[in-house]
C-alpha cells in the first residue's frame, strides 16, 4: 500500500489519541515501579545512606554504576540523531525523535541519581556556582563539579535537540485537536505556520545543535570517566577511560534504542516506519561498537597484565578468575560472544537478532561499569583495608525504579509526542516508498509540512 | 615560621597494643558500630593498626603498621571534593570541613590509605554514654565524611593558650591522643617546621620512609623501619 | 561539698522542683541545683588510679561540666555536673609515666555504661531469673546487718565468706580486717589467670613472693618464655615503656627480643626471633641453654648459684639436659639451643622471663624455677628484680581454695565483690552449684552478670573515676608505689562505695569490727594509712599530715624515692626434679592442646561489657565482636575448615563452637581460644555474644602450688558450619559472611 502523507499522519498521531488496554498496564506497572523507588529513597533519607550495601572501603557501588549507566543509554540519540543528520544519512528519520527521547530521559535519570546518593541530599544545591553568603563556590578542579556542568549543559542541550524537531508535529496535533489539548499543544507548538521562514529558521538551529551536541556528548561521558581515572585508585587510573567509556556509551546507547524501537515497532504497530532495514544498519552499527568494545577492553587488561604491577594485579584477578569472575565472563558473553555472530550474519541480524543482541548488551554493559566499580575500591593499596560489597534492597529498588522511571517517562512521551517526526517521514515520502531521500540541502527549502 | 604539624611512627617501637586506637576513639567522639554495622565493614577506626602475616610456622613473622590520616601535602582527596570539604590548612593539615561536606564520599575512595570514614547513619550513643563525649569536637551527623584530624581541637587549643601567653608553642607541650597513649612511644606529634622538635628529627632519619610514598601523595606521616637484628638463620 | 549539704540543697531543690511540677502542665525535666562549680567549656584535670588490672597505673581524668540526667530522690531531673571525658595516663606515676593502655582508655565506659545498676536492687523472683526489684539504701542495709548481726549472734560468725579478686591496698585490708574482728574466715581472693604459681617460684628462687619488675631499657637481649608482657601479662605499660626504649631509645644500642610460644602472642608478634616450644617443656628449653652456658663457662664464677641449685642436677651440670635430649623433648632445634645460649651471654644485658601459658601447666611451677634459674644465670645488670612494698604485707593472690571452699563447706552468708567466678572458673569449681547453697547472697556489684545475678540483694558500688582509690604496685616500678586518689566526679547514680558501706555495717555491728575500724569514710581510713609515709623518703616532702595528704591526692600517690631491690636469697629446699606435662584428654581422643588466653580487647573477660572494647579490633586477627579459635592453615585443611567456618571445640568436659581463623602463628597440634566472650547475662553488649573458653577447661592443677592448670586441656575440633553461620566479624578482609577467599596477608 502506497504511504501517503495522510495516512503517515494519521498512523503516527494514532497512539496520542488511543491507547490499548497493554498500554494502561505498562504505565500502571512502570509507575509502581518508580514509586517503589521513591519509596525506597524516602526511607533512605529517613534512616540514613547505611540501609545501602555500601561501606568502607566500597564507598561507590550501585549508584555510581546506574549513574554511569543512564549516561551511557543517553549516547544513543545523540550519535542518531546529530551524527547521522549531519552526515545526511536519511535512513535515521524514523529513529531520530525515539533516539533523542531515550537521551533525554536516561540523562535526566542519570542526572538525578547522584542527588540520591550523596549523604546529605538536602545541600545538593552547593555544587550549583552561585555567589554565596560564605564566599565559597564549588571546587572546580572536582570531576564531580565537571560532572555538573556537563550533565546539566547536555540535559539542557538535548532536550532542545528533541524539542526543536517536535514543533511542527506539535502543530500537527494542534491542528487537529479540540479544547484542552488544542490548548496545550498550541503552547508547545509556539505558533508554528510551517512558513518557509520559520522552516529556514528551524533548520539552522537544528543544525546549530547537531553540531554542538556531539562534542557536548563526547565530552559528557569522558567526564563522568574521569570521576574514576583522575584517582589514584588501581585500574581506575588509566588514560584509556576517556575513550573506553564513551564507546561504551555509544554501543549501550544504540543497544537501548534497538530495544526501545523494537517494542515500539511491535506495540505502536509501526511496522511500515521502523522497517528490517533500520535495524539493519542499526546492528551494523552495533557490531562496530561491539568490536571496538571488545578492543578497549582487551587493550586495557593486556596492558595491566602485562606491567604486572601488584596493585593493578590484585584487582585485575578479582575480575578474570576469583570472586568477580562470573560476572565477569558473562558480561564478555554479553557483549561479544552473543551480540557479533548474530550481527555479524546477515541471516541472523533480523529485528529479533537485533533485539536479542542489544539485550545481552544493555545487560553486558551494566555489568561492566558494576565491574569497573566495585571489584577496584575493594581492593585498593592496602590489602589490611581490602573489603567486600553486597547490595541491599533498597538499591536493588531504586535500580529497578530507574527503570520503570524510564518506561513510565517513555511511554508518556509516546501518549503526548508521536514517536516518529511525521514531517521528517513526510520529506522521505518524496522517494520511492522505503528509500530514503536524500535530505534538502543546506540553503534549500523543503516545502512540506501540515497543509 | 608557620606550624606544620607531622608524625613519626616507629614500627620498631609500636608493640600492636591499640591503646592509640581506643584513645582515639574517645578523644574523638567517634560513634561505635556495634555488630551488625561492623559486620557490614562500618567500623570507623580512624587509627587502626594493620598486620601483615608473612611466613608460615614455625616461622611466621608479623608486621605490624598503625595507618591514620598522613595529612598528604599532595592529598588526592582534596581536588576531588566538589564542595571543598577536604581542605589543606595553612598549617599543614588535611582538614575535613563537616558542616561542608554533602556526603558524595569522593574523597573516600581517592585515598589510597583508605582513612576516610563515612557516617552512613545518624550516631546515637546509648544513654549515658554520651556524657563522655568530648565538647571540644564536633558529633557528626549522618551523610558526613570523618578522619583523623591530628587531634586538630588540641592543636588549637594550645596555639590559643600560647597566643593568649604572648609566647611561642613549646615541642612536646600538647600531643595528639593516640601519641599520648602510646606506652612505648612509637607515635611521636609535633610540628615538623620546628628543627629542634623531636618530630623533625625523627622524620629525617634514614630509618624512614613514607606509606605508599611512590604515589606522590607527600604525606607528613613517617615511619621509621623496624629494625631487624642480623638475619637469624637458625642454623 | 559535705554530704550534709549535699542533701540539704538537694532536698531543697526538690521541693522546690516538686512545686514547679505541679505548676507547669507538661513534664519537664526538672533541674536540681549543682552540687559542684565547674565553668562550662574549661576542662579540670583529676589524678586517679586504674583499677581495671592489677599493674594500677596513674590516671589523669579530664573533667568536663555537662548536664546529665539523673534521679534524686526519687525525682528524675537534670543536672549540671562534672562530666569524665577522657582518661590519660598520669605523667608523674612511676609505672605507667603518663602512658596508658588500651583497656584502661576504654574504663571510662564503665563510668557511664547504659547498664549499670543505678541503685539497690532486691530479689523478688527465684534466683538468676534477673527479676529484682528497687529498694532504698537505708532498707537494703538494714537487712544485711540484720543478717550479719543475726549470725554473729548465733556464733556463726565463720560462716560469713567474702569473694572478690584481689585487692592490694587500704580496700584489702579493709576486708580482712571486717572479716578478722567479725570472726569470719579470710577473703577468698578470686580472678583467672592469677599468677601465683610465678609468686611461689620468686619466693623460692629469689626469695620475694610477688610479681617481677623489669628494667626493660637497659637490656640488650630478652628471652622470653610464654610472657605476652607487651599485651596483658603482669605490667604491660610498665613493660610497654621499657621495651621502646630498649629497641630505639639508645642510640647505637638496639636489644633482641626472643619470644618462646607455641601460639605467637601479640607480644610475640614483636620478636625478632620466634620459636615454637612444645607446650610445658619451656623449663626443659630453659635448662638447655643452661646446660651449654654451665658446660662451656659462658657465666661467670658463681653467676645462677642461688636459685640454680633448686632444679636438680644443677651443680651437676645438668646432664639430662644436653642438647639433643631438649630437642627431642621441645622441638627446638639444638643448633639454636646452643646459639641462644651464646648470644645471652655475650650480650650486654640480658634477661630470661616466663609468664602466663607455661606456668599453667602441671610442671608449672618446675618450668618458672628453671627459667628463673637460667634467668640468674644471664642477667648481670639486674634486669630483673623487684617492686619495693609499701607495708609489711604480702600481695594478695588468688586461689582455685577461695572457690572449694564455697563448694565444700557452703557458707550461711556471701558477699560478692569484683569477681565472676561462676563465668571465669572451671567447670570443674562448680561454683552454681555451691552459690545455691547458700542462703543469703549479697553482691557489691555494678553490673548484673553471671554471678551477680545469683544474688539476693545488689548494694550498687561506685565507679572507680566515683570513688577514693587506692593501690599498691606489686611490680612495674623500681620505687615503692602507694597509688591514691579521691573521687574524680561526683556520682551519677544512686550508688554507694563498698568501702563506706563495709565501715558502715562495721559501726553497725559494734564491738571488736567498730572498733578495730572506727571511720566514719574510707578517705579517713585512707588518711590514717597514708599518713605514716611521710616520713619516708619520697615523693612528697612537707612538715605536716595534712599537708602530706593534700600533696598525696593532687600527684595521684605517694612513691618512694629508693630503687630496685634486687633478687634476694633463695629459699633452701629439696631440689625439684622435672616432670613431664599432664593433660587431660587422651592424645588419641582429643589431639589438639586448647589454650585459652587473656585477650587484649577483654583481659580475663571482665571488659567484655565494654562497646570500645567489643569493636576494637583484636590486633593479630582484625576480629571485633566475636569470638574464634585459632587454627594452623594446615590443620585447617586437613580438617576441611575454612576461613570463618562455625568450628565445634570439645574437651572431656564440655563443647563450645566459635568461627574458625586460620593463622601461621600457632602449631599445627594446637588451638587457641581468647577468653572474655560468651557471657551468658553481661549487659547489652556482652550478653549472648561468642563462647567462653573457660567453660571447658580440665580440673587439672600445679603439681605443687594447687594452681589452675589452664593450659592443660586437650580438645578435639570439626567443622560445625558454614561462614554465615559462625558469623565472624573482621575489621580486615570484607564482610561477615563474604570475606574474600583468603585473609589479605
Amino acid at each position: 500500500m502506497q504511504t501517503t502523507a495522510e495516512q503517515i499522519e494519521q498512523d503516527l498521531l494514532r497512539p496520542l489519541f488511543h491507547s490499548s488496554g497493554k498500554y494502561w498496564i505498562a504505565v500502571a506497572i512502570a509507575t509502581s515501579l518508580l514509586l517503589a523507588g521513591v519509596a525506597a529513597f524516602g526511607y533512605q533519607l529517613y534512616a540514613g545512606i547505611g540501609v545501602w550495601g555500601l561501606n568502607s572501603p566500597v564507598f561507590w557501588a550501585f549508584d555510581i554504576t546506574n549513574f554511569v549507566f543512564w549516561i551511557g543509554i543517553s549516547h544513543a540519540g545523540t550519535l542518531i540523531s546529530a551524527i547521522l543528520r549531519l552526515t545526511n544519512a536519511t535512513w535515521r528519520r524514523p529513529v531520530t525523535r525515539c533516539a533523542e527521547a531515550i537521551t533525554v530521559f536516561s540523562v535526566l535519570i542519570g542526572a538525578i541519581i547522584p542527588l540520591c546518593h550523596i549523604g546529605r541530599p538536602w545541600l545538593a544545591y552547593w555544587m550549583i556556582p552561585y555567589p554565596s553568603e560564605r564566599h565559597i563556590w564549588p571546587n572546580f578542579r572536582s570531576p564531580l563539579a565537571w560532572d555538573f556542568f556537563a550533565i546539566s549543559t547536555y540535559l539542557t542541550g538535548s532536550t532542545t535537540f528533541l524539542y526543536l524537531p517536535t514543533i511542527p508535529d506539535f502543530a500537527a496535533v494542534r491542528d487537529v485537536s479540540t479544547g484542552l489539548r488544542k490548548k496545550i499543544y498550541r503552547v508547545l507548538a509556539l505558533g508554528w505556520q510551517g512558513t518557509p521562514r520559520q522552516w529556514q529558521r528551524l533548520e539552522v538551529a537544528m543544525h546549530i545543535m547537531a553540531v554542538v551536541i556531539v562534542p557536548v556528548a563526547v565530552s559528557v561521558h569522558t567526564i563522568v570517566s574521569w570521576d574514576f581515572a583522575m584517582t589514584l585508585v588501581p585500574m581506575w587510573h588509566s588514560s584509556i577511560f576517556g575513550p573506553y567509556f564513551v564507546a561504551g556509551a555509544i554501543f549501550s546507547g544504540i543497544a537501548a534504542l534497538i530495544l526501545a524501537m523494537a517494542l515500539l515497532r511491535k506495540f505502536l504497530h509501526l511496522e511500515q516506519y521502523l522497517r528490517p532495514i533500520h535495524f539493519e544498519n542499526l546492528g551494523k552499527l552495533l557490531l562496530t561498537m561491539s568490536l571496538l568494545w571488545f578492543y578497549f577492553t582487551f587493550a586495557e587488561r593486556l596492558t595491566a597484565w602485562y606491567g604486572n604491577s601488584p596493585p593493578e594485579m590484585a584487582v585485575f584477578w578479582e575480575s578474570i578468575r576469583k570472586n568477580f569472575a562470573p560476572l565477569f565472563w558473562t558480561m564478555v558473553v554479553c557483549n561479544f560472544i552473543i551480540p557479533v555472530p548474530i550481527l555479524a550474519i546477515k541471516r541472523l541480524r533480523t529485528i529479533t537478532g537485533t533485539a536479542i543482541a542489544s539485550a545481552t548488551v544493555v545487560v553486558g554493559m551494566w555489568l561492566e561499569r558494576f565491574l569497573i566499580v566495585v571489584p577496584a575500591l575493594e581492593h585498593k593499596f592496602l590489602p589490611y583495608s581490602w573489603g567486600t560489597y553486597r547490595p541491599t534492597w533498597v538499591e536493588d529498588t531504586l535500580m529497578a525504579s530507574s527503570f520503570g522511571m524510564m518506561a513510565l517517562l517513555y511511554l508518556l512521551f509516546s501518549k503526548f509526542v508521536p514517536m516518529i517526526s511525521i514531517w521528517e517521514m513526510k520529506v522521505g515520502l518524496q522517494s520511492h516508498a522505503g528509500v530514503p531521500m536524500v535530505a534538502p540541502a543546506e540553503g534549500q527549502v523543503a516545502l512540506e509540512g501540515p497543509q | 615560621m608557620a606550624h606544620k604539624w607531622g608524625m613519626v611512627v616507629d614500627l620498631d617501637r609500636c608493640t600492636g597494643c591499640e591503646a592509640c586506637v581506643v584513645a582515639c576513639h574517645a578523644e574523638n567522639n567517634i560513634p561505635t558500630a556495634g555488630e551488625d554495622q561492623a559486620a557490614r565493614g562500618r567500623a570507623k577506626h580512624w587509627i587502626r593498626v594493620e598486620r601483615y602475616w608473612e611466613g608460615d610456622f614455625p616461622n611466621p613473622r608479623v608486621r605490624f603498621q598503625p595507618v591514620l590520616c598522613q595529612q598528604c601535602d599532595e592529598a588526592p582527596c582534596e581536588p576531588v571534593c566538589p564542595t571543598y570539604a577536604s581542605y589543606h590548612t595553612p598549617e599543614g593539615l588535611n582538614s575535613q570541613v563537616y558542616n561542608r561536606c554533602i556526603g558524595t564520599r569522593f574523597c573516600a575512595n581517592a585515598c589510597p590509605y583508605n582513612v576516610r570514614f563515612f557516617n552512613f547513619y545518624n550516631p546515637e550513643w546509648d544513654k549515658p554514654l554520651q556524657l563522655q563525649l568530648n565538647p571540644d569536637v564536633s558529633v557528626r551527623s549522618v551523610g558526613v565524611m570523618e578522619k583523623c584530624t591530628f587531634c586538630v581541637q588540641r592543636i588549637k587549643a594550645a596555639e590559643i593558650q600560647a597566643e593568649a601567653e604572648k609566647r611561642e608553642l613549646k615541642d612536646g607541650e600538647f600531643t595528639t591522643a593516640c601519641a599520648q597513649s602510646c606506652p612505648s612511644k612509637a607515635l611521636i606529634f609535633g610540628d615538623l617546621n620546628d628543627s629542634a622538635s623531636e618530630v623533625a628529627r625523627l622524620a629525617s632519619s634514614n630509618r624512614g620512609t613514607k606509606l605508599l610514598g611512590e604515589l606522590g601523595t607527600k604525606p607528613n606521616v613517617t615511619y621509621l623501619e623496624r629494625g631487624t637484628w642480623e638475619d637469624a638463620n637458625h642454623g | 561539698m559535705e554530704r550534709r549539704d549535699f542533701i540539704k540543697i538537694s532536698a531543697l531543690s526538690g521541693v522546690m522542683a516538686t512545686l514547679e511540677g505541679c505548676r507547669s502542665a507538661e513534664k519537664q525535666l526538672i533541674r536540681f541545683v549543682p552540687e559542684e562549680e565547674l565553668i562550662p567549656g574549661i576542662a579540670t584535670i583529676k589524678p586517679s588510679v586504674c583499677t581495671v588490672c592489677s599493674a594500677g597505673c596513674g590516671l589523669l581524668v579530664r573533667v568536663m561540666q555537662g548536664e546529665a540526667e539523673v534521679v534524686r530522690h526519687g525525682q528524675q531531673g537534670l543536672i549540671k555536673m562534672g562530666l569524665a571525658k577522657k582518661l590519660e595516663g598520669n605523667p608523674q606515676h612511676p609505672v605507667n609515666q603518663g602512658k596508658l593502655c588500651a583497656r584502661g582508655q576504654a574504663s571510662l565506659q564503665l563510668l557511664y555504661h547504659p547498664d549499670r545498676i543505678t541503685h539497690p536492687i532486691k530479689r523478688i523472683g527465684p534466683r538468676g531469673s534477673g527479676e529484682f526489684q528497687a529498694i532504698s539504701w537505708d532498707d537494703a542495709l538494714k537487712e544485711v546487718s540484720a543478717h550479719l548481726g543475726t549470725l554473729q549472734a548465733s556464733g556463726s560468725a565463720n560462716s560469713l565468706a567474702f569473694l572478690s579478686r584481689p585487692l592490694s591496698g587500704q580496700r584489702g585490708e579493709l576486708i580482712t580486717k571486717f572479716l578478722k574482728t567479725y570472726g569470719a574466715p579470710p577473703p577468698g581472693w578470686y580472678q583467672p589467670f592469677d599468677e601465683a604459681v610465678l609468686r611461689q617460684a620468686n619466693l623460692l628462687s629469689f626469695g620475694h613472693a610477688a610479681l617481677p619488675t623489669f628494667d626493660l631499657a637497659s637490656a640488650d637481649y630478652v628471652i622470653c618464655f610464654g610472657a605476652d608482657f607487651l599485651g596483658t601479662w603482669n605490667s604491660p605499660v610498665a613493660q610497654s615503656i621499657g621495651y621502646g626504649e630498649m629497641r630505639q631509645g639508645r642510640p647505637g644500642r638496639r636489644a633482641k627480643l626472643v619470644q618462646i610460644e607455641a601460639r605467637m602472642s601479640q607480644t610475640g608478634a614483636n620478636a625478632d626471633e620466634w620459636i615454637a616450644c612444645r607446650p610445658g617443656m619451656e623449663g626443659v628449653l630453659a635448662l638447655g641453654i643452661a646446660h651449654i652456658i654451665l658446660a662451656e663457662k659462658l657465666a661467670p664464677q658463681g653467676a645462677g648459684s642461688r636459685p640454680g641449685p633448686l632444679i636438680a642436677g644443677w651443680q651437676e651440670g645438668l646432664p639430662g639436659y644436653a642438647p639433643e635430649a631438649v630437642e627431642k623433648q621441645t622441638g627446638v632445634s639444638a643448633v639454636v639451643i646452643k646459639r641462644l645460649a651464646h648470644e645471652l651471654t655475650q650480650s650486654g644485658s640480658a634477661v630470661a622471663m616466663i609468664g602466663g601459658p607455661p606456668l599453667a601447666h602441671t610442671n608449672g611451677l618446675f618450668n618458672a624455677l628453671a627459667v628463673n634459674a637460667l634467668e640468674s644465670l644471664v642477667d648481670k645488670q639486674s634486669v630483673l628484680s623487684f617492686t619495693p612494698q609499701v607495708g609489711d604485707a604480702a600481695p594478695v593472690q588468688a586461689s582455685l581454695a577461695a572457690l572449694h571452699g564455697l563448694s565444700a563447706q557452703p557458707p550461711q552468708m556471701l558477699l560478692l565483690y569484683e569477681a565472676n567466678p561462676v563465668f571465669s572458673a572451671p567447670p570443674s569449681a562448680r561454683v552454681r552449684e555451691a552459690l545455691a547453697k547458700i542462703p543469703y547472697i549479697v553482691s557489691f556489684g555494678s553490673f548484673i552478670d553471671e554471678t551477680s545475678a545469683q544474688a539476693d540483694l545488689i548494694l550498687p558500688d561506685h565507679a572507680a573515676l566515683e570513688s577514693w582509690v587506692d593501690n599498691v604496685a606489686e611490680s612495674g616500678s623500681s620505687r615503692a608505689v602507694a597509688s591514691l586518689a579521691p573521687p574524680a566526679v561526683l556520682p551519677l547514680h544512686d550508688t554507694r562505695p563498698m568501702a563506706d558501706v563495709l565501715l558502715g555495717l562495721g559501726r553497725q555491728l559494734g564491738g571488736e569490727v567498730a572498733k578495730a575500724l572506727p571511720w566514719a569514710t574510707y578517705d579517713a581510713m585512707l588518711r590514717a594509712a597514708f599518713v605514716p609515709l611521710r616520713t619516708r623518703p619520697g615523693s612528697i616532702d612537707v612538715k605536716t599530715d595534712d599537708d602530706f595528704w593534700d600533696a598525696a591526692q593532687t600527684q595521684g600517690g605517694w612513691w618512694s624515692s629508693t630503687s630496685t631491690t634486687p633478687p634476694g636469697a633463695a629459699v633452701k629446699r629439696a631440689p625439684l626434679s622435672a616432670a613431664s606435662p599432664e593433660f587431660a584428654g587422651a592424645a588419641a581422643d582429643f589431639p589438639f592442646y586448647f589454650l585459652p588466653y587473656v585477650s587484649q580487647s577483654f583481659g580475663d573477660g571482665s571488659l567484655a561489657h565494654l562497646p570500645w572494647l567489643q569493636e576494637l579490633p583484636d590486633v593479630l586477627t582484625s576480629a571485633m565482636w566475636s569470638s574464634w579459635v585459632e587454627i594452623n592453615p594446615k590443620t585447617g585443611d586437613r580438617l576441611g575448615i575454612k576461613q570463618g567456618d562455625l568450628v565445634e571445640i570439645a574437651s572431656q568436659q564440655g563443647t563450645v563452637r566459635a568461627a574458625a581463623v586460620l593463622s601461621p602463628g600457632i602449631a599445627p597440634d594446637m588451638v587457641a581460644m581468647p577468653v572474655g566472650q560468651g557471657h551468658e547475662n553481661f549487659t547489652r553488649f556482652a550478653s549472648g555474644r561468642g563462647a567462653n573458653p573457660l567453660s571447658i577447661l580440665a580440673p587439672l592443677t600445679e603439681q605443687e602450688t594447687g594452681s589452675l592448670a589452664w593450659a592443660a586441656t586437650r580438645v578435639k575440633i570439626a567443622r560445625a558450619g558454614g561462614p554465615e553461620q559462625a558469623r565472624l566479624v573482621l575489621f580486615a578482609g570484607g564482610m561477615s559472611g563474604f570475606p574474600h577467599e583468603e585473609q589479605p596477608r
